[in-house]
């Protein structure tokens, strides 16, 4: 679906984007992480046909992005992370709008309008609309025409713990039809939800590139935590396939003195900051 | 099919922002203005009247829709959509003609104009290049302030000669430059046919700087400059 090959972009003359390589398969639902000013807009910004003075390949959907035309649009949907709508009109007037603007048939306004949680507050005017009632709105603008390809800039931002959920279900449904995702977010517990694969983008470079499990399992085993009482409390850690050679634990165990034990992956956050020596911010 | 949309939606944003409303509003106060003239003054009233509101609304509210769209990031929309800059520009000017032919063919019939299809062609001549002058000039700026002053200068050159020319104080080879031309249709002073070939190469490369500049807006509005 999407093949970039020794991709290089710079706004000025110095690189910002350096010699990327990366493919998107059919059907997936691919992350971009990483820190702000990383290079993962500017990625989406080539990706989408918005930077076309970059050097190396990019094709998507078999189109070198830099050659495209605008019917090129109709099989891509964009979500930017901001609201892109006409204050003034209704959600339902806006989503009309931007549906008579494809060729392909609309998807049922109503439906999409439902799914989001936002059919009674179809005929309020968008300048009405709370922050995440219109990042909601955008997502479904992105579907109208019901594209093959999507790319969504940071979805689950501004939404609260129900809405949240509520998109990662819908972006789940979106990939069960087939669609391809591109998901730019900081967010790593919801690229471990919902990603097939990520790549990690510091610096405009990809440093790693996998299935979030793939990338927790390569960097570190899961540990045991256990704690115990002596001369206040104390804990220790030991890597879950060495548990059976941990003589402390076991004589705690036999002495009955363990206070609490619990096992814990590494996060997804925890292999970035491993790989790529930053914090997501 | 687009185009229809486009155009369709366009007229009713315009409505939807007061823009038929205000116009109704003038249109009444340019005709009690034309009967409170005399009447050997009414048609030239009226011809001035037509070129500088009615045929000039989309240069003044060009600004206005450009700068609306762009505070809610709406050309990032359109970037991403099938729509053309061709697209965009014939929508919104053939939108703005249609309201200013209705408010011009109020203005030529209360003024008794005679020949009210000429008017009308005039009306539409100017509007289309008024129009596209205001975009030109709007997907460059960030403010009102910057617009105003941006479009001074075409309102010096495009109003002076035209105004002077009705008043017969310009030589008559000037009848060709396109809005003196214009002007000339809207108050039915006979000239030259041949005026059509400078207006469409006006208009040409008028279309094709506001192509450039749309399609530049649209596409630096994600936050880089190409």
């Amino acid at each position: 679906m999407i093949q970039v090959k020794n991709l290089s972009f710079g706004y000025t003359d110095k690189p910002f984007i350096r010699d990327m390589n990366f493919e998107v398969r059919e059907g997936e639902i691919f992350g971009f992480l990483g820190p702000s000013g990383a290079g993962k807009s500017t990625l989406q910004k080539i990706l989408i046909g918005m930077l076309p003075k970059y050097e190396g390949s990019v094709r998507v959907n078999g189109i070198e992005c830099r050659e495209h035309e605008k019917d090129f649009y109709e099989n891509i949907g964009v979500d930017f992370e901001f609201s892109t709508m006409y204050e003034k009109l209704t959600a339902r007037e806006n989503l009309r709008f931007f549906s008579s603007l494809y060729q392909r048939k609309p998807r049922s306004i109503e439906e999409l309008l439902e799914a989001v949680g936002l059919l009674s507050d179809a005929d309020k005017k968008v300048s009405d609309f709370s922050k995440g009632m219109k990042s909601r709105l955008n997502f479904i603008k992105a579907l109208l025409h019901d594209p093959v390809l999507l790319f969504l800039d940071e979805p689950t931002s501004g939404l609260d713990p129900t809405n949240n959920r509520m998109m990662k279900d819908l972006i789940l449904e979106e990939k069960k039809k087939g669609k391809t995702i591109l998901l730019t977010t900081h967010n790593m517990q919801d690229a471990t939800e919902l990603c097939d694969r990520v790549a990690f983008i510091v610096n405009g470079e990809i440093l790693a590139l996998d299935s979030p499990h793939n990338l927790i399992m390569a960097k570190g085993a899961a540990n045991v935590t256990y704690t115990w009482q002596e001369d206040g409390e104390k804990t220790a850690v030991c890597p879950l396939n060495e548990i059976a050679g941990d003589e402390k634990l076991r004589q705690l165990i036999v002495e009955n003195r363990l206070q609490s034990i619990h096992s814990s992956e590494p996060t997804l956050n925890d292999i970035f900051m491993d790989i790529t020596g930053r914090t997501l911010v | 099919m687009r185009l229809r949309n486009l155009i369709l939606w366009d007229i009713r944003f315009q409505a939807k922002y007061g823009f038929y409303f205000l116009y109704a509003v003038l249109t009444v106060l340019y005709v009690v203005l034309l009967f409170a003239l005399p009447m050997d003054l009414r048609r030239k009233a009226a011809a001035i009247l037509i070129f500088s509101d009615p045929a000039a609304m989309g240069m003044f509210f060009m600004g206005a829709v450009i700068l609306l769209e762009k505070s809610q990031k709406i050309p990032c929309a359109f970037a991403v959509s099938p729509v053309k800059a061709a697209e965009y520009i014939l929508a919104e000017v053939i939108s703005f003609g249609a309201i200013s032919e209705i408010v011009a063919l109020v203005i030529a019939v209360a003024a008794g104009v005679s020949n009210l299809p000429g008017v009308l062609i005039g009306t539409l001549f100017s509007s289309v290049m008024f129009t596209l002058l205001g975009m030109i000039v709007a997907a460059k700026i960030k403010s009102l302030n910057q617009f105003v002053l941006g479009t001074v200068p075409f309102e010096i050159i495009c109003f002076v000669p035209a105004i002077l020319y009705l008043f017969g104080m310009l030589p008559e080879w000037m009848q060709y430059v396109p809005q003196v031309w214009c002007m000339g249709l809207i108050a039915q002073i006979d000239q030259s046919i041949m005026g059509i070939v400078w207006y469409a190469m006006l208009i040409l490369l008028l279309f094709f700087v506001a192509y450039r500049n749309i399609e530049r807006m649209w596409n630096s509005m994600g936050g880089a400059k190409l």
